[in-house]
């Protein structure tokens, strides 16, 4: 805390030692004027001092000048710029509403953000895209996905098509923290991964942070994915939606209180089980297989400095054919944004999310079944303020309580008639966290963010505390003693102060350096034992015997426009130390198991790499190339003889280009391709037999000492946009697209099985996901 | 049972995405032989074996090399030796008739191998094993992973207040009814899969139903056998790790990974490693005719 409270104070005097002439501040919130929606990241700028800020998330900005005149300038990519003049003799609230630009083909605009931030902004890791962007990526089966952009994104890998999740920069998939209107989901994916559970069309924009990580987020080690809804139109009602092959989406927009409250509301429903069902036989009419969502939305701005959110998801995968299977997330978030004064600005969050997925078997007479049902739940309250103190420094500081149950496995069965409840025990815990942080300008070029994030994590009773003994290699580690602990007691805690820095310098006008360190730490788990993720992974806290995940991380990069901002250009080396991975023994039990710590493992790891990065926003032809080489290993003692060996997700080379065409306002084409390295993957040296059962054996006991073969895929997709739209309110579109259009069957793995028909013969199998090319055709409207 | 969810959902993940799999050539590094002990023997009267074999590069695609010049052994309770004879295919076999069964309940077996220069030893305790009350039969209309026919149950009950670990048999007309398949191999941990509310009950039931073959279930007129052989921790654990590795396919597959042996190198000098396993069984049996 001493740390804490000295950093406050050196940020204070930074602000008032310059303090001497009378100033005033313009603030107020930038919105779009067709819909109301507050612009994210808009400009607001004084030409004739060089000084500018950005909106924030919620469209806030504050600017405070010397008493005076100025020009000021408002302006958003794809938005006509707006200059007022402004007489500053005392502070203003100013709201200011852009008009959207009238499509042109040659300005056509593919980022959301300015496009000089790129070079000027401090942020460096980040990547940002928005729905329109997203919805334009030929797509599997024509349906625009969150997650499957953002594996086109440099630094981020994937184990492959139906694994859940995504890697970034070497870290593993729970290290993402993945928010959706700062609630996180702990599962973002539908049908294995193949979708993700963001419904582009609710979707505003999509932030992903890398590096660089600014003190106000905290509680996982490699990137935040930071998703923001829509809020709804407040000037009209509107809708949109689509038909596809495999499911339909339909979102309704509107105004509840012109200009003042408005709501959204988006679902989708895949529908692959209904369309089968005439196809199906009596007994097979029962089966399942279908996901749906739900997102919403309400906002109600109560008066100028007051504003409420309430924004939900509630989404399920089901499977079922005499047994049960299905996943899904719930959140709720509630935010109020609150405007103290003209310089502080405050949004509180309070959230609910619950991950679960269950499965189940059921005998005919119903005298007989199994039940199992596992879910992470938590609850937080989140205050978050800004304070423009001048236009030199902007101090963020707030913190996060966040209460967690988990619950590994409630189990019930009933055998001949006779219930019993096999239920592993409830998990408890709590997370804490406190930052501050100060953007500062020095002099022209040089601007500064740095600050602290203090966390404090509790594993809390009622529970049992489990002592272990040693490790020996290849054994569970036996469980020498427990002590229980009543509700509330603290069994374990731990806390840890994650400074953060980064550093831009401008070199000039279209180029500028920048450097950034960050330290994170992390208290959720996510326990996998299989090849690829999975909806049955469990979330565990970190107790006694599992230590919180600690990174530290380091970039440096080059960042410059070309053609007066019409392409934008990234260098970017990272480097990372990772401490306390946790693996697992060979064959671990993770499924149900009390003991499971006893099975768990803890080691270090580390990666590095070089993100090369090219976009172009303007033009006909617009998208991006990213180049990403690097490196994911790890090191546990135990496993691969306790060397090196390589993260299941490491590529050494990963290739994405994204291109965009618009040929006449009639049709537009996009095509990808990706490249990537191999998977590593275990292969055996020998084989053996025991009770005529040949089984795999590497005599050499190594880990991932095998590459599966390189990744690559080419996807297209055309847009038909009718001429008859122009003169109606009901706007359609036809989107077909093939993917992986030369059929390549990339291997998501390597088995080796004996052969059905011959037992004395052994065989390497491929197991591709998509085996061949996949066309689609999709119908989307917009009223 | 997570094999079979396995199974349907890889079905699935098929109709929908094309999923395909396809047999590649690959070059492996070969590795250095090992002995291989494959010994499972129970207190039965009918005669014992344990077979011994060497590994083998993993595309060998003939059978595994025999080892028959080792001495096999098992002492049991007041320093008994057992020897088990070679037959110079690879197996090595005891005849109960001469110095009695295996079946001390309680006692620790220990197998000792003599091979190459090396001493080889490992121990396994003979459990008990609750009998099998009775079995029935009930005919079954088709579904979506299984045939239409007649399906056969076992009842048995746990011991309480103790772990026990088991394997259950099934056979069909006295075979086995799938030989050599690793994904059919049907385990419990006491009643059900384990967890304290397993213990003392009827075995649970998606495993007392698993002694049928789904995709051709029995006939009018056949025999379903059982037996439940009790186990160690150690053979249990053997047995699941094999019913992961040998079958590690689809979107669920684990990590590969070396299987857990009990067997161990006690010679001084160099500590060879040797595969396999060994665990000493009673049996239970029971079977039903299927007579509608």
């Amino acid at each position: 805390m001493k740390k804490l409270s000295l950093l406050f104070l050196l940020v204070i005097a930074l602000g008032f030692s310059i303090n001497a002439q009378k100033k005033y501040t313009i603030s107020g919130y930038v919105k779009s004027s067709s819909s109301g929606e507050e612009l994210i990241g808009a400009n607001i700028v004084v030409r004739s001092l060089s000084i500018g800020v950005n909106s924030n998330v919620y469209g806030f900005y504050s600017l405070t000048l010397e008493e005076g005149t100025y020009d000021v300038t408002y302006s958003f990519i794809g938005f006509d710029e707006v200059t007022k003049t402004i007489e500053l003799t005392q502070n203003q609230q100013i709201d200011l509403e852009l008009k959207e630009r009238v499509k042109e083909l040659d300005v056509v605009e593919i980022s959301s953000d300015a496009a000089e931030q790129n070079v000027s902004s401090i942020e460096m890791s980040v990547n940002k895209i928005d729905s329109k962007t997203i919805k334009k990526i030929p797509a599997l089966l024509g349906e625009a996905d969150v997650v499957r952009s953002v594996l086109l994104l440099p630094g981020v890998t994937t184990v492959g098509e139906g694994s859940t999740g995504f890697n970034v920069r070497g870290g593993g998939i729970d290290q993402n923290l993945v928010l959706l209107d700062e609630a996180p989901v702990y599962n973002s994916s539908h049908l294995f991964g193949f979708f993700s559970v963001f419904n582009p069309d609710a979707v505003k924009n999509v932030k992903l942070i890398k590096g660089g990580i600014a003190p106000i987020y905290g509680g996982r080690l490699s990137s935040i994915l930071d998703v923001r809804m829509k809020e709804g139109n407040k000037k009209e009602f509107t809708g949109e939606g689509g038909l596809g092959l495999i499911f339909s989406r339909l979102s309704l927009e509107g105004p509840l209180i012109k200009d003042k409250a408005s709501f959204i509301v988006a679902g989708r429903r895949s529908y692959a089980d209904i369309l089968a069902k005439p196809f199906l036989n009596e007994n097979l009419k029962d089966s399942r297989f279908y996901f749906y969502d739900l997102t919403a939305k309400m906002n109600y701005q109560i008066n100028e400095k007051n504003k409420l959110f309430l924004s939900g998801y509630f989404g399920r995968d089901v499977f079922g054919a005499g047994f049960i299977f299905d996943w899904g997330n719930a959140t709720a978030t509630a935010r109020w944004n609150h405007i103290f004064n003209d310089k502080l600005f405050m949004n509180l969050t309070t959230f609910f999310s619950d991950y679960d997925y269950a499965f189940g078997v059921q005998a005919e007479s119903a005298r007989d079944e199994f039940n199992w049902r596992s879910s992470i739940v938590s609850y937080s309250l989140k205050p978050d303020f800004s304070y423009y103190l001048n236009n030199k420094n902007t101090i963020k500081f707030g913190g996060q309580s966040i209460y967690y149950n988990f619950k590994p496995a409630q189990a019930s069965f009933i055998s001949g008639g006779e219930p019993n409840d096999i239920s592993l025990p409830e998990k408890f815990a709590i997370e804490n966290g406190l930052y501050i942080q100060n953007e500062q300008k020095l002099g022209a070029r040089t601007r500064l963010l740095y600050g602290v994030r203090w966390s404090y994590f509790s594993y809390l009773g009622n529970g049992i505390k489990q002592f272990y003994g040693d490790t020996i290699a290849g054994l569970t580690k036996p469980l020498l003693n427990t002590e229980k602990f009543d509700s509330w007691e603290s069994i374990a805690n731990y806390n840890n102060f994650e400074p953060r820095l980064s550093i831009k310098y401008d070199i000039d006008e279209t180029s500028s350096l920048k450097a950034s360190y960050n330290r994170m730490t992390q208290y959720l788990h996510l326990i996998s034992n299989t090849v690829a993720s999975t909806p049955i992974d469990l979330w565990l806290p970190t107790t006694n015997n599992i230590k919180p995940q600690i990174a530290d991380q380091v970039a440096i990069g080059y960042f410059r426009n070309f053609k007066k901002n019409s392409y934008e250009a990234s260098a970017e080396i990272f480097a990372k130390d990772f401490q306390n991975q946790i693996d697992y023994i060979d064959n671990a039990d993770i499924f149900f198991n009390e003991e499971l710590e006893g099975d768990l493992l803890s080691g270090d790891g580390r990666a590095y790499g070089l993100e090369l990065y090219v976009k172009r926003n303007r033009g006909r032809l617009t998208g991006w190339v990213s180049y990403t080489i690097s490196r994911s290993e790890r090191k546990v003692e135990g496993i691969n003889l306790g060397n090196w060996y390589p993260n299941r997700f490491d590529r050494l080379h990963n290739l994405s280009v994204v291109t965009s065409y618009e040929l006449n306002p009639k049709w537009s084409f996009s095509a990808n391709f990706i490249y990537s390295s191999g998977t590593p993957a275990t292969f055996p040296t020998n084989r053996y037999e025991i009770q005529g059962v040949i089984l795999p054996h590497n005599v050499n006991q190594s880990r991932n000492n095998y590459r599966i073969a390189d990744y690559h895929r080419l996807d297209l997709s055309a847009t038909l946009t009718p001429s008859k739209n122009q003169d109606r309110k009901w706007k359609s579109e036809w989107v077909f697209s093939v993917y992986n259009v030369y059929s390549r069957r990339n291997a998501f793995a390597v088995f080796f099985e004996q052969n059905d028909q011959n037992l004395t013969e052994t065989e390497a199998i491929r197991f591709s996901v998509i085996g061949s090319f996949v066309p689609a055709v999709s119908y989307n409207f917009k009223f | 049972m997570s094999k079979r969810l396995n199974n349907m959902l890889l079905g699935m993940v098929c109709m929908s995405m094309m999923a395909c799999e396809d047999p590649i050539d690959i070059a492996l590094d070969e590795g250095r032989s090992q002995l291989v002990v494959d010994a499972f023997i129970s207190s039965d009267m009918s005669l014992q074996s344990i077979r011994l074999t060497n590994s083998a590069n993993f595309f060998l695609n003939s059978a595994v090399p025999a080892v028959n010049s080792a001495i096999v052994n098992v002492e049991g309770p007041n320093s008994i030796v057992y020897n088990f004879v070679n037959d110079k295919q690879g197996n090595y076999i005891y005849d109960p008739s001469t110095k009695g069964a295996l079946d001390s309940i309680g006692f620790k077996y220990r197998l000792q191998i003599s091979y190459n220069g090396e001493q080889y030893q490992s121990f396994s305790m003979l459990n008990p094993v609750p009998k099998i009350d009775s079995m029935t039969y009930a005919f079954e209309l088709e579904e979506l992973d299984s045939k239409e026919g007649y399906y056969t149950q076992f009842y048995a009950t746990d011991f309480g207040g103790r772990k026990d670990y088991y394997r259950i048999k099934a056979f069909r007309n006295g075979e086995p009814l799938y030989p050599e398949n690793p994904e059919f191999i049907n385990l419990s941990e006491d009643a059900a899969f384990g967890g304290e509310g397993a213990d003392g009950l009827l075995f649970i039931f998606p495993i007392r139903a698993a002694i049928t073959d789904e995709g051709n279930p029995f006939l009018a007129g056949e025999t379903s056998s059982v037996e439940l052989w009790s186990l160690n921790r150690d053979a249990y654990s053997f047995l699941q790790q094999m019913i992961t590795q040998a079958n590690n396919d689809g979107l669920f597959s684990v990590p590969a990974a070396n299987i857990r042996s009990n067997i161990v190198d006690i010679s001084g000098s160099t500590q060879e490693e040797v595969l396999g396993i060994f665990s000493v069984s009673s049996v239970s049996r029971n079977s039903i005719i299927i007579n509608p």
